[in-house]
């Protein structure tokens, strides 16, 4: 227990509002990313499942760099992309962006492959009792399909969305000053390691609060099988 | 005039002909029965009639307009957009498996297409589907959700959801295969109900004394082609070997 | 180095041939945007720079910046960094420099450097009953190190103290100090090499740890910026002098503990501060 807890001179209502207000900066990473990935998601999964071979092609590739690198490349790649890529210079104000940039692109991905393992799932009957009651493509879509879709995909798409809780600490390797970078630098001021347990503890109960709202979104659509 | 025509379909599926040259004609307010066994082409037809598939060539005439045809060269004319609609308002189909949306109630199920797609009033809409659901017996179900009804319940609600768009004929695409035999009674019974309302039915079925009971007109078809057809005592009656074998099957 | 690497794969490594036509802004001042200085720091590598007890960032070398922009008239953007990516962060302009304990030896053809103002030595700290107190005895003993850092420069292949490295068990790399001093405690690892300004404010804190009397080597601070941005490294040469003069240099390094390592006097080829009102001779 040494380690966790001796040495420290920070108050203890500091390190928290510290965390607090790291917290608060991963909410937002965690918000915008769902905000941009969840509808970026829907239109890759299209793109995926497009008869155009070239627009399928090109998802799939997207798909595929996505998953098979690690989102902290990705983060490093967006950031520092312009200045490789162009030798542009980047400035400061770009670090916010550069990560919700790269979290909503890896993360609409992941999204665009659960939407598809749902749209897919769905029976050609649906389609044509629609087409046949006089439905257009899109409200055949929005208004028979995709709520369907949601409820197949929920408990995967949580699953998705708890990891993207806890993959919004990979915004220290921009130095973003979300909780876990906080997290870090507390740490080491104070040479132990009781700013990771109470991030920790933030980290869950921000989860279980997730995961909670989630169950309730889940049985409100239990009404039908 | 005629209601439907189809002349002269054709329609493959890869290398299989599952239709070859068929041709028949549908009155308003007649009642046609399609019978023959199983793979002979039947639901085929009703999902050309209904444009679900395409045909390979022939031609499909609703109210005296043709609407679908093959060109000689092989391109194939289909309606679209507005017209499209127009014509889609002319038939309804009920599937095998009904096809209700499970995430609507019952009432939504029947009612939200005639006011989404037709842009009708809600109030005379409401109405209407209270009484055909008073018609399919089925007045206490409103607010229930398909997964609580039984199989026939389900039927019934996808016979008013169509009838609730006021078609001019109706396809029944074997509505009652996917039921257990005790719940195909009250199904077939709501059919026989709808002779009143004077819509034009054309029905696959494999229910021989259904079929007899209520057809004006009947097909037996095999093989991609019509065999025998007639009227229900001139069919049952026909000195057709194939005929007469698929009949002795369906009674043992 | 590996990271960047697999970052400019990434970017199709089409960094190469358009790095060589880059070249610093032309402004009179040098930074990216004028008014503004942009430090770059690891916010986990006190006393030189981290989060204080109210949660805001502190340290010598920030303390100093804030002095400077002072006069200068610049604000300052303490920006805290992934160490790992000082390179990409400098060279894309994101930040303005690395100020931040930073080890000039062997990186003087990788940046343009401020003059040297702390003498540091990287050394090696262990337990106290570890049985080891000398260099030697690290042999085939297990060994910590921050990625990146400057004390495994020194001890990797090609470096000053690659043979003294050969010797060791194992040179395991940490993102960070603290989790590798973690990892001292809890018996993992024999010994941490590292910063001899961070290893006091390590053991200072806790009982039963040692620096060897053996430094690794002596080395320099020093201020670091994009290669050929002379005209900002030359404005900070002349702001330390006077900081120097005017005795707030020696006053910050009285406070942060560091003042019998400060070298500034010698390389601006001052006296001490204070009383002597010597002009710089420029």
């Amino acid at each position: 227990m040494s380690v966790i807890f001796y040495g420290g001179t920070m108050r203890f209502s500091v390190m928290l509002q510290q965390l607090g207000g790291g917290m608060l900066k991963s909410m937002s990473i965690f918000a915008l990313t769902l905000l941009f990935a969840l509808p970026l998601g829907l239109f890759v999964s299209f793109g995926r499942m497009s008869k155009n071979k070239i627009l399928q092609g090109a998802m799939k590739v997207y798909i595929s760099i996505m998953r098979g690198t690690p989102l902290m490349l990705q983060l490093l790649a967006v950031y520092f992309g312009p200045y490789y890529l162009f030798g542009a210079n980047i400035g400061g104000g770009y670090r916010f962006t550069a990560i919700i940039i790269a979290f909503s692109i890896n993360y609409a991905a992941y999204f665009a492959e659960i939407y598809r393992s749902g749209i897919e799932s769905m029976s050609p009957g649906q389609y044509e009792a629609a087409r046949l009651l006089g439905y257009s493509k899109s409200s055949t879509f929005l208004k028979i399909i995709f709520p369907q879709v949601i409820k197949r995909i929920l408990p995967s798409m949580t699953n998705e969305v708890i990891t993207l809780i806890k993959d919004t600490s990979l915004a220290f390797s921009l130095a973003y000053a979300e909780m876990f970078t906080i997290a870090k630098q507390i740490a080491a001021k104070e040479t132990n390691f009781m700013p990771f347990l109470v991030a920790a503890l933030f980290y869950y109960v921000f989860n279980a609060l997730v995961a909670f709202l989630m169950e309730r979104l889940e049985k409100s659509m239990s009404y039908y099988t | 005039m005629a209601l439907l025509e189809m002349n002269h379909i054709r329609k493959h599926f890869g290398g299989l002909e599952v239709i070859k040259d068929i041709s028949l004609k549908v009155n308003e307010g007649e009642i046609l029965s399609i019978i023959g066994p199983s793979g002979s082409g039947k639901s085929t037809m009703l999902r050309c009639a209904t444009m679900l598939e395409t045909i390979d060539s022939g031609e499909i005439i609703y109210n005296g307009e043709r609407v679908a045809w093959v060109e000689p060269d092989g391109k194939k004319v289909y309606p679209k957009g507005a017209k499209m609609k127009e014509v889609g308002s002319l038939f309804g189909l009920v599937f095998q498996n009904f096809n209700l949306f499970p995430h609507y109630s019952v009432m939504k199920n029947i009612t939200d297409p005639p006011i989404h797609n037709q842009k009708r009033g809600r109030d005379e809409v409401f109405a209407e589907a209270r009484q055909l659901l008073k018609k399919m017996g089925l007045e206490d179900k409103e607010n229930a959700y398909p997964c609580q009804l039984s199989g026939g319940q389900c039927q019934r609600v996808a016979i008013a959801r169509a009838l609730a768009l006021n078609p001019k004929i109706l396809f029944f695409d074997e509505p009652t295969s996917a039921l257990d035999p005790e719940l195909t009674g009250e199904v077939l019974k709501v059919i026989k109900s709808l002779a009143d309302l004077h819509i034009a039915m054309v029905i696959v079925t494999h229910e021989m004394n259904f079929a007899r009971e209520i057809s004006d007109h009947i097909i037996f078809m095999d093989q991609g082609v019509v065999a025998v057809e007639g009227s229900a005592h001139d069919v049952f009656n026909a000195d057709h070997a194939r005929m007469q074998a698929f009949l002795g099957k369906l009674q043992h | 180095m590996r990271k960047q690497i697999l970052v400019s794969c990434l970017c199709l490594s089409m960094a190469a041939s358009l790095m060589g036509g880059m070249s610093v802004s032309a402004e009179e001042t040098g930074l990216n945007t004028e008014g503004k200085l942009v430090v770059g720091f690891d916010a986990e590598y006190p006393p030189y720079g981290y989060m204080d007890d109210n949660g805001d960032y502190t340290g010598f070398d920030l303390e100093l910046a804030e002095a400077l922009c002072e006069i200068e008239g610049w604000e300052l953007v303490k920006q805290p960094i992934d160490w790992d990516s000082k390179d990409a962060e400098l060279n894309s302009g994101s930040i303005d420099c690395i100020w931040n304990g930073f080890t000039m030896d062997g990186r003087e053809d990788a940046y343009t450097f401020s003059v040297p103002y702390v003498n540091n030595s990287e050394v090696v700290i262990t337990a106290e009953n570890s049985g080891i107190s000398s260099l030697a005895d690290l042999a085939g003993k297990i060994v910590g190190v921050q990625a990146d850092s400057a004390a495994l420069t020194l001890l990797e292949e090609g470096g000053d103290q690659a043979d003294l490295g050969a010797t060791f068990g194992t040179l395991q790399q940490f993102a960070d100090n603290n989790t590798a001093f973690a990892e001292l405690m809890a018996g993992s690892l024999d010994a941490v090499a590292l910063d001899i300004g961070v290893a006091l404010y390590q053991i200072n804190r806790r009982e039963g740890y040692v620096i060897l009397d053996e430094y690794l080597n002596a080395e320099k601070y020093a201020i670091g910026f994009k290669k050929g941005n002379d005209t900002l490294a030359e404005i900070v040469n002349k702001d330390l002098g006077i900081l120097y003069e005017n005795g707030i240099f020696m006053e910050l390094a009285e406070k942060y503990e560091i003042a019998d390592m400060v070298c500034l006097a010698d390389t601006l080829g001052l006296a001490e501060a204070g009383t002597e009102a010597e002009t710089e001779a420029e």
